[in-house]
């Protein structure tokens, strides 16, 4: 063996240790970043089911009680009624406004200026809090145009609130219609009009469908909202369809309960916190069935859609 | 003749039909403009009414600088006090708080979600952060005052001297902020980084960099803008965040400087908690002060909006 050779083969040495180091330290840092980020999401998973499984714990003893669907003050189906009123008023005011701003957005309107200023509109509305949104309603609806604290304020105030979401929901439903279809019937003779109410639409429909329960579990969730443009009482005839009385939501009571209200209602402070429990409880309830039902609709166009 | 006649039908029948199609799109035009109105509304009305305030006595300095918030004079019984300054600091010190804390949870689970969870893992969480993305805010509020509160007066009793209020304040605001945020920060976040497309991944891996190089080199570098708009996005809804926070908070002015440590545990304020709890209650200027608070709210967001925008502008990947 030459000096020479000898030479390389200790260089060659050096080198295949150097990089047995680096490679080494690698997978030591990639262990410790993989370990670091499993704890991070085993702790967000887990705080995440802690306060479902604790609300619906702590709500339990009063989800029994029969007493909490009365109309006293420890009972919440005024608050049920109310809740869901305003979820089908908002959603016959707000579904067909969003759906036809979205039809014009996807069907009519050339690409361009025009979107991505309605976008830029969608955009910022959506980043205004839902407080501030509130506090509009209850100038403009309540104070301007004389409805006065009451429903259809409130209903109004949440159309503003849930208008880019919905947009945003029903633009996507109908574009996932394929451009084929449409065609289709354009090549038919029917006008564009004709082409989205019985090709388009129909398509769609499972999809906008899905859009709707997703607006209904925020319709559904929002309170603040609502504290300045329905109010936080009731009238003594709470069940009629009237638009124009005040009333409260399951939300806006549970806010009032252990907020302003503490202590002013006919409950001991323990029932008071039994009371919240128990619309929290049936808030997540309602949450989860609205979330599960959404994405069984989800599933079934995705079976139907590969069968076909 | 029939022919003709026939023929004439249907010439009026598809004039008709053209006719409706042009009324139908105008009617759809009206309500994609009407999205348009309600934000220029909101704007318009909101601003109109808060600069009355300083028509009223209030002066600048004082609005921004002042911390005793008293716009009706109910509690010195003499002239209102319009100092802003604790709320606004309340709001911002809670706000930069809970991101500090929701950044690198959010967006250390968003990759490990997108890049190396497990199969079943995914199938957990997927379903969890949709429903944690829309849980109403009071009901976190609620759980606040039940479990975050209690927990907080007995970690800060060596610090405060066990006080009666102890537990409300900044800090259980911080943690509630966090749970409202965290997913949604959480969600757009994963949906920026399954934007990236697989060629980036595969070329990372393909120079044979391990699973983190892959993750901090080559994914999250390239949708950097989309996890700054989740980011911004998420400051958004925290300073917006109001019946939550108010639960907690459960004060009516700042405390008096100066602070130790001991002020996180005390009853404080934030704009939004105190809009919720007087702005019905007062009229007139006192009213006014209260559109100048939802004003400056409402100027924040727009700047966090146009950020959010000009980012999203900026990525590659979409």
């Amino acid at each position: 063996m030459s000096l020479q050779e000898v030479a390389s083969s200790q260089i060659r040495e050096v080198r295949l240790s150097a990089l047995k180091r680096i490679a080494h330290r690698l997978a030591i840092t990639n262990s410790i970043a993989m370990g670091v980020l499993w704890v991070i999401t085993l702790l967000v998973a887990a705080l995440f089911i802690y306060i479902i499984i604790s609300l619906i714990v702590q709500g339990a003893s009063t989800l029994i009680s029969p007493a909490f669907y009365g109309t006293s003050d420890a009972g919440i189906a005024p608050e049920l009624f109310n809740t869901f009123y305003i979820l089908i008023l908002t959603e016959l005011i707000l579904v067909p406004l969003s759906l036809a701003a979205a039809i014009y957005l996807v069907e009519y309107s050339p690409q361009g200026r025009f979107i991505t200023v309605i976008h830029f509109a969608a955009e910022t509305l959506s980043g205004v809090p839902s407080l501030v949104l509130g506090m509009f309603g209850f100038l403009v609806f309540a104070v301007y145009a004389h409805l006065g604290i009451s429903r259809l304020a409130g209903a109004l105030t949440l159309l503003c609130l849930n208008f880019p979401l919905a947009l945003r929901l029903f633009e996507q439903s109908l574009a996932s219609v394929p451009g084929d279809l449409r065609e289709g019937a354009l090549a038919l003779g029917a006008t564009k009009w004709r082409a989205i109410r019985t090709v388009v639409l129909p398509t769609a429909l499972p999809v906008i469908i899905t859009g709707v329960i997703l607006t209904a579990g925020k319709i559904i969730g929002e309170a603040a909202a609502l504290i300045f443009t329905m109010g936080l009482f009731n009238p003594s005839n709470v069940f009629t369809l009237n638009p124009m009385i005040p009333s409260d939501t399951l939300t806006t009571r549970l806010y009032y309960i252990k907020g302003p209200g503490a202590g002013t209602l006919s409950l001991t402070s323990s029932q008071e916190t039994a009371l919240a429990a128990g619309l929290s409880a049936v808030l997540v309830i309602l949450l989860l069935i609205i979330n599960l039902s959404a994405r069984a609709i989800g599933r079934a166009i995705q079976r139907r859609v590969t069968a076909a | 003749m029939q022919l003709t006649q026939s023929a004439q039908q249907a010439n009026r029948q598809s004039r008709r039909a053209r006719l409706v199609d042009r009324v139908v799109s105008v009617v759809f035009l009206i309500c994609a403009i009407l999205l348009v109105a309600i934000i220029l509304g909101v704007i318009y009305f909101i601003a109109s009414q808060s600069f009355q305030v300083f028509l009223q006595g209030a002066t600048l300095k004082g609005f921004f600088f002042g911390t005793f918030w008293d716009p009706t004079g109910e509690i010195t019984g003499g002239a209102p006090s319009y100092g802003a300054g604790g709320l606004i600091l309340g709001s911002v010190i809670t706000t930069v708080c809970a991101m500090i804390i929701v950044v690198p949870f959010a967006i250390g689970t968003a990759v490990f979600f997108t890049e190396a969870a497990p199969q079943w893992l995914v199938r957990i969480m997927q379903p969890l952060i949709e429903i944690f993305t829309g849980i109403p805010s009071v009901v976190i509020g609620f759980l606040g005052l039940i479990t975050i509160i209690p927990l907080m007066q007995k970690l800060s009793a060596p610090i405060t001297g066990n006080l009666p209020t102890g537990g409300y304040g900044w800090a259980s605001a911080i943690l509630v902020l966090v749970i409202m945020v965290l997913p949604t920060t959480m969600s757009i976040s994963i949906d920026a980084l399954r934007s990236v497309p697989g060629s980036v991944r595969e070329a990372s891996l393909a120079l044979g960099s391990t699973r983190w190089q892959l993750m901090y080199r080559a994914v999250i570098p390239a949708c950097a803008t989309g996890l700054g708009t989740a980011v911004v996005l998420g400051f958004t809804r925290a300073i917006g965040e109001a019946l939550a926070v108010a639960l907690v908070l459960g004060g009516s002015q700042i405390p008096n400087w100066p602070w130790t440590l001991a002020v996180f545990f005390q009853p404080n304020v934030n704009i939004t908690s105190t809009i919720a709890a007087n702005f019905q209650e007062t009229a007139g200027a006192a009213q006014y002060a209260y559109w100048t608070l939802a004003f400056v709210l409402l100027v924040i967001t727009l700047i966090f909006v146009s950020i959010s925008h000009f980012l999203s502008s900026r990525s590659v990947y979409k």
